[in-house]
């Protein structure tokens, strides 16, 4: 899970990209509207948390572009305006979730859960599928009642797989999902995961399109 | 302790205009009752004088004609009826007598008067009264009528005439005071109303009070009350927004403090854990930063000029603040000049708030410049008018923001590093208490420069 984080003050952002990576999230962090925007036309995020008050170009600005392109990508704003006027305004704007400074970072991931799984379309919170649960709330993986042990990449690997059950995710877009910037790896590190995850949820859990991707489920 | 109760209460208009009405009502009273009074002595005496002249010249006749009879006068008068005595009518006394003083005949409680006096009216006193005589002679020269009545008598009956005027006017007097009373309130209700109108007032509206339907002379106080409710909102407003801006730009720097330390707690990670604390630690600085910088400008806000004006140089000031900076420039790799004339730079003013002002603006520099940059700090004299300045050669600043730069909280949009946005907001408020005005510019050829420009040229040091 991939997620934009725009927060102009240094501590702050720092905080946020911090805390969301101990939840195995691949965090970008912008510091300026333009940046953001940028960002927001070269990669595909799973979830953005921006802020409103920012150089160059207002997060209100950065949103609206995003829109008006048709982009569904959820976004959350964190910001310290805190007038309802202001919450109306942020949300009319196609803002999804609206979170003010000070806030507490569980609070923060739980609404960054709830918005990447209603904008897979999920409604249970629970990834389900032959025997294999994975909790996004605790990162706990269990198959068949039994707990697996993962590491936090596989977590974020198997997350993104099953998020998106009986679904093709191409190499391009599961290798976008697990790095950040500056974290580019080998090109064969995403094999070495799915060995992995086969090897600790059945050869078969997770099935191979050949030379296109991979992909949890049935072809549907 | 009298004194100081009286003192302390404040003086009623109202009773002032009814004390001073009823005290001219009343005097004005006093004195038509005392001129009527003299009056009626001057009108009495005459009647009585012409009173005293009928009898004398009757008595004469009488007396002239017919010494035989005259002793028996008085027992004739006495004895007349037709008509009880009036309480005005005069108690007459009289004496007849020869020019040589052989008293012919006189009326049972004539006085004795002296006999040898000259003709006509005379006041004299005998027996413990005061008497009013008239004397007359024949023309012959050989009788004599002396007529006489108390003095008392008469200013009885001035007294008595005065009275009956005055009193219908003193009875009028109650009503009338009444009158004054309702009148004087009535008269003064409409500033009776304009204080209701403030006094029921909460302390959110601050709305002009109706100058239209103020009486003229109250209209300069209602006046004067608007523009200084005007300068109050005004006051407010600004207190408010900045409240709410206060408030605003703490959050950003609290989120962070409470992020890095849930991380701190959160992360198994000691090398993390470290970075969190260290950075919870320069959370904790910026905000205390912040809240220094707040309470500064709260407390140079509501400041109308300097509360304790001294001598000083401004040199001594650059120096003093380039030295204090010192070691942060070093620390970023910046390095900072100082440059002032060797004659002091004299003006008037507080040395600790244009050191915190000078102070404000070499962090700025160092903060808005790259590594290697230059940061000058200057004082002196331009166009005899002092100068305090402190310029750099890093970027500048887009030209369209210039004239926000000194808006408190306004970070600039390229903004990247780490600043409140106050620090030229509180420049800005010590140059304006010391009739120095804040000037920021680019530089030719790169860089950025703020100086304090004094208004007035410089002062003669001591």
């Amino acid at each position: 899970m991939r997620v934009l984080v725009v927060e102009d003050d240094a501590l702050l952002g720092d905080g946020i990209r911090a805390g969301l990576k101990l939840a195995d999230y691949a965090v970008d962090w912008v510091r300026d509207g333009e940046a953001a925007r940028l960002a927001l036309l070269d990669h595909q995020y799973h979830a953005c948390v921006l802020d409103l008050g920012l150089p160059k170009k207002d997060g209100l600005a950065v949103l609206k572009d995003l829109r008006a392109r048709g982009d569904a990508l959820p976004v959350l704003i964190l910001t310290a305006r805190d007038t309802s006027a202001d919450k109306v305004t942020g949300l009319d704007a196609g803002a999804d979730d609206y979170l003010t400074k000070p806030f507490d970072l569980a609070e923060l991931q739980a609404r960054l859960r709830a918005l990447i799984r209603r904008a897979a379309g999920t409604t249970t919170p629970f990834c389900e599928h032959a025997g294999v649960v994975l909790d996004p709330a605790t990162r706990r993986v269990t198959r068949d009642g039994q707990p697996v042990a993962i590491s936090g990449r596989e977590y974020a690997l198997l997350h993104d797989l099953m998020i998106h059950k009986n679904r093709l995710r191409t190499r391009a877009q599961l290798e976008e999902s697990l790095y950040a910037w500056g974290e580019e790896t080998e090109s064969n590190t995403l094999e070495v995961y799915i060995h992995h995850l086969r090897k600790k949820l059945g050869a078969d859990f997770v099935s191979t399109v050949r030379g296109v991707g991979y992909r949890v489920g049935d072809d549907s | 302790m009298a004194d100081a109760l009286r003192r302390r209460r404040p003086a009623s208009l109202r009773r002032r205009i009814l004390r001073l009405v009823t005290l001219s009502t009343i005097l004005t009273f006093g004195l038509a009752t005392a001129l009527g009074y003299r009056q009626a002595l001057v009108d009495v005496q005459e009647l009585m004088d012409g009173q005293m002249a009928e009898t004398a010249r009757l008595l004469l006749a009488q007396a002239q004609h017919s010494t035989n009879h005259l002793t028996d006068l008085p027992a004739d008068m006495a004895s007349m009826r037709g008509t009880k005595a009036r309480r005005g009518e005069l108690a007459l006394e009289f004496q007849i007598f020869r020019s040589g003083g052989s008293v012919l005949m006189r009326s049972a409680r004539a006085p004795a008067l002296p006999l040898d006096g000259g003709l006509g009216y005379a006041d004299v006193a005998e027996g413990g009264t005061d008497w009013r005589s008239l004397t007359l002679e024949t023309a012959d020269g050989a009788l004599r009528v002396q007529v006489a009545h108390p003095a008392r008598s008469r200013d009885k009956e001035a007294l008595e005439i005065a009275s009956n005027a005055a009193l219908p006017s003193a009875l009028l007097l109650p009503p009338m005071l009444a009158l004054i009373y309702f009148s004087v309130r009535r008269g003064l209700k409409p500033l009776d109303d304009l204080a209701a109108d403030v006094a029921f007032r909460s302390p959110e509206n601050l709305a002009a009070l109706p100058a239209e339907t103020a009486p003229r002379e109250a209209q300069s106080l209602v006046k004067a009350l608007n523009r200084l409710l005007d300068r109050l909102n005004a006051a407010l407003d600004n207190e408010r927004r900045f409240t709410a801006d206060a408030a605003h730009e703490l959050r950003t720097p609290l989120a962070a403090l409470k992020v890095q330390a849930q991380i701190a707690l959160a992360t198994r990670d000691p090398q993390q854990q470290g970075h969190a604390l260290a950075q919870v630690l320069v959370g904790a600085d910026r905000a205390t930063r912040l809240v220094e910088q707040l309470l500064r400008l709260a407390r140079l806000d509501p400041i109308v000029r300097l509360p304790d004006p001294r001598q000083l140089d401004l040199a001594e000031v650059a120096r003093a603040s380039a030295d204090e900076a010192g070691s942060a420039a070093a620390a970023a790799d910046k390095t900072l000049r100082l440059v002032v004339p060797e004659k002091p730079v004299a003006v008037s003013g507080d040395p600790d708030l244009l050191g915190v002002a000078v102070r404000n603006l070499i962090d700025n520099a160092l903060r808005y410049t790259p590594p290697g940059a230059t940061v000058t700090v200057s004082a002196g004299l331009e166009h005899g008018k002092p100068l305090l300045a402190v310029a750099d050669d890093g970027p500048g600043v887009p030209t369209e923001e210039l004239h926000c730069l000194a808006e408190r909280f306004y970070r600039g949009r390229e903004a990247s590093a780490e600043g409140n946005g106050l620090g030229l907001a509180i420049v800005h408020r010590v140059a304006e208490l010391h009739g120095a005005r804040l000037e920021v510019e680019n530089v030719e050829g790169g860089g950025f420069a703020a100086r304090l420009l004094w208004a007035q040229g410089a002062e003669a040091p001591d």
